[in-house]
């Protein structure tokens, strides 16, 4: 500089571009960060850590290397009646559970609204239901129904052992509470499951769900 | 019991349902059935279908109308045919005699409704008809005639439980005349969606992951909406309403979407007028839209001239136009008589400049491709991204109105005036990339905001922009290079410049109310003042940064200050905590007849009289009702807890409020286990978990 005028004027101010800058991006990734992102296929899934109904923790990331499936669950929803008496959701968690697949039911019932039971109650109910989940977890905030975007019981998602999310949605095409249906239905899960183990792209990676409205706790 | 047969005869003409209790009362008939189905929900039939005609005998050719009446329980609702992200479309088969022919089901404009989560749903409450036209063959066949609907669906409270009914209608032929369903045939017909007609147009145009639909032809005192029925296989977000029109994500497409089919929805309550938009819709070409990703050359170009002018303008800044003349003077020394050196040098000064906008572009383009990896959209349709840059622009306004300063180490500042302290065009360089980050305490408001509305752009947009930001800024030093003579018409420093700084910080206030706007209209007035709140909590702290952490504060005081402003944090998240907080107890809406139902019970009831605008009501509920205390005594007690709303002042409220000598809430009423008539306990209206657990112990 051809002045120290200048220099001290703002030497004084004390300021520096890189400063603000990394003020701006904190910021931002702050705000992003404190908002939910929701879920995209192709993209890493969200991590999250819940204990199950015995208590048990489940974080995603210990999960690296596993197969994933999450499956939005509310015991009194008609349309999960209807994937569990027909013995559809069960049929499904016992195969890929043999094949090495981490099965993970996830209630997101707020208190006080319907399907937030105590962990025994739902222990019962999976009894009755003969259920062969890994678990059932409990996320009685919401927190991560709202992480995933997850809005109906059932809704399902699909996870690679890389992490990346293949699916979502739907658990089939047919989108009704009738207990028939099962059995004319496309299953989009076993079939994001069956192509993504065998090294094939998933032929439909995303879907509407259909069902119940997941219980988060109203405002 | 008659046998159906029998019963035809009987009800000729009339709506009658396949059904169990048929009563027949010397011929007059009352539709009295159990669904296929029966649906029951605490000893309540949730939905009554009935399936009627608007005539009671047809003629040969003729075109009338069967339909299905839903009669649903309060609180309760229904689908339309595109549910939204919960629910399930109802759905009518029909089975007529051979040679009629159904047309298709005619859904009146549903409501657009809510549901916690941000789960949103199309639905009807209390009443709907869908119906179907039917045209009858030339010759008709062998009466009776009847007409059946199987129908399916979905009802939903906060829980769901299905129906299904099968209705059979049975019709004679001969002269028509109106039934007595005509009125609601009528009734409903109004609300079935019409072709768009007169001034009104619409169009579609993609802009990324967002289908854009623009309306012409609507004042603009109207509210636009627009229920989408989007393709099966295609998954899409909530429509959100901007100043640009309707913008639909779609989240999954497997064809390319372009266009939707849907409802476009004119007005609000019931004045609401629907119009249909299909396949056959004529789309209007709508002008691109200006928003993202689609602008076009020319608004590029506009943008880019803007970007110079900005760049322009901030020469002008305090900590920028003082410089500038020292700057040209040096250059006119170093070079003596050599005036093209003069010009090189300012070159190499204007460089450096440009230098530092295309790193801050990198960097802003690097940061939107990282966030975009991990699934970040940054765009205008995203309430998130305008929550953030309202946050952007406030704090700084705040900074160009001088409430705080941007202060940092000197360290950095001392590395760069060594490298700048060169001579020739390299130091001429640096100079120029010292001048630029010198300046920032001016500048960053502008560039940061520039840097944020950046975000929503493409990347090679950004670059663009902040190049052309930088050479606007050089600018000057390039034309006075060539005549330092020019310098004469430069305004003199002083303190004007301040204060242009400071009206600057209103052109940002502006900004930021354009911004409040965009987000009242996708998410309402309750997001508006939730920014306010956040917005509150950045002045707060940009008052204690300017106060107590400025470059002369003494380490105590910026200790101090740090511990306030996490104090200030902390307090911010508790009262967010205290608004937002759900109660734990369960409420149910008040009515008369709730609370009679619950006293015939003998069940003891709690009425909580409050409105949201009610303070001491909030304040009572929170501190007083909702704690562990009065919990575990209503649970013990099985008190039906009961929330009568006067937010709107209801009239029913308002009359008890009266009849207890109250002209307001709060007010709160306990019923004893056990009383069914006599006075209830009328509890003070300012309460303590103890007075609402002595209310209930004197009982």
């Amino acid at each position: 500089m051809t002045s120290h005028g200048p220099i001290k004027q703002t030497q004084k101010i004390k300021n520096e571009m890189i400063k603000t800058l990394l003020i701006t991006c904190g910021l931002i990734a702050l705000s992003a960060g404190l908002s939910f992102a929701e879920t995209e296929v192709g993209k890493a899934a969200p991590d999250f850590s819940l204990s199950d109904t015995n208590g048990k923790t489940h974080s995603l990331a210990e999960l690296k290397g596993k197969y994933v499936v999450l499956e939005w669950y509310q015991p009194d929803c008609p349309f999960v009646r209807k994937h569990y008496r027909s013995g559809n959701m069960q049929g499904l968690q016992k195969e890929y559970t043999a094949k090495g697949v981490t099965w993970l039911s996830i209630d997101s019932s707020a208190p006080g609204e319907e399907g937030n039971y105590p962990a025994a109650k739902l222990n019962e109910i999976a009894t009755q239901d003969s259920a062969s989940r890994t678990a059932l977890l409990l996320d009685p905030s919401g927190e991560v129904g709202r992480l995933y975007g997850a809005k109906t019981t059932p809704d399902m998602y699909v996870i690679d052992p890389k992490g990346i999310l293949v699916y979502k949605g739907a658990i089939d095409n047919k989108r009704s509470t009738d207990l028939a249906d099962v059995k004319t239905a496309t299953n989009y899960v076993k079939n994001a499951l069956d192509a993504s183990m065998s090294g094939k792209s998933v032929p439909t990676t995303a879907t509407q769900p259909y069902g119940c409205s997941v219980k988060y706790a109203s405002k | 019991m008659h046998t159906d047969r029998e019963r035809k005869s009987l009800f000729r003409g009339l709506p009658v349902r396949i059904s169990h209790c048929a009563i027949a009362l010397f011929g007059f008939a009352m539709a009295c059935a159990e669904p296929v189905h029966a649906q029951l929900y605490n000893g309540k039939e949730l939905v009554t279908p009935s399936l009627v005609s608007d005539v009671t005998a047809i003629q040969p050719g003729q075109k009338f109308r069967v339909g299905v009446l839903y009669r649903i329980e309060p609180s309760w609702h229904i689908y339309w045919r595109y549910s939204g992200d919960s629910g399930l479309p109802t759905k009518i088969a029909w089975q007529v005699p051979p040679g009629f022919k159904v047309g298709d089901l005619q859904w009146p404009l549903p409501l657009r409704e809510k549901e916690p989560g941000d789960l949103e749903v199309f639905d009807y409450t209390s009443e709907v008809l869908l119906f179907a036209d039917i045209e009858a063959p030339a010759i008709l066949p062998a009466q009776p005639i009847v007409i059946q609907a199987k129908t399916d669906w979905l009802v939903c409270q906060s829980l769901c439980v299905p129906g299904r009914a099968e209705l059979s209608l049975t019709l004679a032929g001969g002269a028509n005349t109106a039934s007595s369903s005509a009125p609601i045939f009528q009734k409903f017909a109004s609300l079935v969606p019409r072709q768009p007609a007169g001034p009104i147009a619409l169009g579609f145009s993609r802009v990324g992951k967002n289908l854009v639909v623009s309306v012409a032809g609507v004042p603009n005192t109207e509210a636009v909406d627009f229920f989408p029925v989007p393709p099966e296989d295609a998954v899409i977000g909530h429509v959100t309403r901007g100043q640009n029109g309707l913008t639909i994500p779609i989240d999954t497409e497997v064809k390319p979407i372009d266009r939707m089919d849907g409802v476009l929805v004119v007005g609000s309550g019931d004045s609401r007028k629907g119009y249909e938009i299909n396949g056959t819709t004529t789309l209007t070409a709508m002008k691109p839209v200006s928003a993202g990703a689609s602008v076009g050359f020319l608004g590029i170009l506009q943008m880019l001239g803007f970007a110079m002018i900005g760049g322009l303008i901030l020469n002008v800044m305090p900590c920028v136009l003082p410089v500038i003349s020292l700057k040209i003077f040096g250059f006119v020394s170093e070079a003596g008589m050599d005036p093209k050196k003069a010009f090189r040098l300012s070159m190499a000064f204007s460089s450096g400049i440009i230098g530092c906008f295309a790193v801050l572009a990198a960097i802003v383009v690097l940061l939107q491709a990282a966030g975009a990896q991990i699934g970040w959209g940054f765009q205008f349709q995203d309430p998130r991204f305008i929550l953030l840059i309202s946050c952007l622009v406030f704090a700084f306004s705040l900074n160009l109105f001088g409430v705080f300063e941007l202060s940092v180490s000197a360290q950095a500042t001392k590395g760069l005036a060594s490298l700048a302290g060169g001579q020739g065009y390299g130091g001429a360089f640096f100079q120029g990339v010292f001048a630029t980050v010198l300046a920032t305490p001016c500048t960053a408001p502008f560039l940061g905001t520039a840097s944020a509305f950046a975000f929503a752009q493409a990347g090679w947009v950004t670059f663009l922009v902040f190049l052309f930001i930088g050479l606007g800024m050089a600018l000057p030093y390039l034309l006075l290079a060539i005549n330092p003579g020019w310098l004469r018409y430069l305004p003199k420093p002083g303190e004007w410049m301040l204060r242009l700084k400071q009206g600057m910080g209103f052109l940002l206030v502006g900004t930021l109310l354009w911004l409040v706007w965009i987000l009242g209209q996708m998410k309402g007035v309750d997001a508006v003042v939730q920014l306010g709140a956040i917005l509150l909590v950045i002045a707060i702290l940009a008052w204690i940064k300017g106060s107590f952490w400025t470059p002369v504060s003494t380490g105590r005081s910026r200790v101090l200050s740090i511990v306030a402003m996490a104090f200030v944090l902390l307090l911010s998240g508790a009262a967010y905590g205290f608004v937002t907080k759900p109660s734990q107890l369960v409420w149910r809406p008040f009515s008369k007849s709730t609370l009679d139902e619950a006293l015939a019970a003998g069940k003891p009831v709690f009425i909580d009289f409050t409105a949201d605008w009610c303070l001491t009501c909030k304040t009572n509920e929170r501190f007083a009702i909702d704690t562990p205390s009065v919990r575990q005594e209503f649970l013990k007690r099985d008190v039906v807890a009961l929330k009568a709303d006067w937010t709107k002042g209801d009239p029913e409220i308002t009359q008890i409020l009266k009849q207890y000598g109250r002209a307001g809430v709060p007010m709160y009423l306990i019923y004893p286990s056990g009383l069914k008539e006599g006075q209830p306990v009328l509890l003070p209206e300012l309460i303590t978990s103890q007075s609402v657990l002595d209310a209930l112990n004197k009982t």
